[in-house]
């Protein structure tokens, strides 16, 4: 089944210069419904307010990391099925095993191309 | 009178003595292994990768504009293909200051525990504050060589989902 491209996609991060990169590569895949957020604690806000059909979060983060929002997602009922790609910088082997024990679906390191965001959107959604 | 001279140069050499020890005792802090390689050699390194990394940037941003410059909008189709093409390749080449403003904010860091280390040094009263511990998971920007690249991360977490 095809992803629908108006989803609500959040993305988190504490750089402004990367929520819009990583917004306006969604919105060149053709995805139109984008909200951000600057840490964990401010997205967790977001996504109990509205359903979202995927998160693209940042790592290091404050006051709530990405790693940690991970983990508030998939202890919480509600969201626990939520599709969830971690974009960092992190790129320690460490990092990578906590976040998959966590349960994240995909990890992309940074710097990273709309090439290589689009691979892995295909992999966590399937094809659009 | 001697005596009194004695005693005075030994007062001297007691306060002396004194001051050096609590000065020492600032001067650890600064000539910790941990700080001088974790700290001060972390962030000489991080600001030298820092460099690189936004001369990289430069150069993708300054070849995009100049193939932009170069376009023949004779053929409007292929001239927008080209710009569109460009564009993608300025907003990657953006992405430089997320991972450079992490090495720097590193290297504030470090200045700022070097900073009250020398000022609890001249003031001798102030106390030394460590050097904020950070979570094991919190790394930042690999420095080169270090780190997984996206072709490992991929092969580590489908070793993860096998096992």
């Amino acid at each position: 089944m095809a992803v629908d491209l108006k989803m609500p996609i959040l993305i988190v991060d504490d750089y402004r210069t990367m929520l819009r990169i990583v917004r306006n590569l969604l919105n060149k895949i053709g995805f139109t419904d984008i909200d951000e957020a600057t840490d964990g604690k401010d997205a967790l806000e977001k996504l109990r307010k509205r359903t979202y059909g995927l998160v693209i979060s940042d790592w290091n983060m404050q006051p709530m990391t990405g790693y940690e929002l991970l983990k508030e997602v998939r202890g919480d009922a509600a969201l626990s099925s939520l599709p969830f790609v971690m974009v960092t910088a992190e790129s320690k082997a460490e990092n990578v095993v906590a976040a998959r024990q966590a349960g994240v679906n995909n990890y992309i390191i940074k710097p990273f191309s709309a090439e290589i965001l689009k691979a892995k959107l295909k992999t966590v959604l399937g094809d659009f | 009178m001697a005596q009194n001279l004695f005693e005075r140069i030994a007062d001297e050499c007691v306060d002396l003595y004194r001051v050096a020890f609590r000065r020492r005792r600032h001067l650890k802090d600064l000539l910790d292994r941990d700080f001088r390689i974790g700290g001060l050699a972390r962030a000489m390194e991080e600001q030298r990768t820092a460099r690189n990394e936004m001369e990289a940037a430069v150069d993708r941003i300054m070849g995009a504009a100049e193939r932009m410059v170069a376009i023949d909008f004779s053929d409007p189709d292929a001239a927008a293909a080209v710009v569109a093409d460009c564009c993608g390749e300025l907003m990657e080449a953006c992405s430089f200051q997320d991972i450079t403003g992490q090495r720097i904010a590193h290297t504030i860091e470090t200045l700022g525990a070097l900073a009250q280390c020398l000022d609890a040094l001249e003031n001798d009263n102030v106390a030394v504050g460590d050097v904020a511990e950070k979570s094991s998971l919190l790394n930042g920007p690999a420095l080169p060589g270090n780190g997984l690249g996206q072709g490992m991360v991929d092969e580590l977490l489908m070793a993860d989902d096998k096992s």
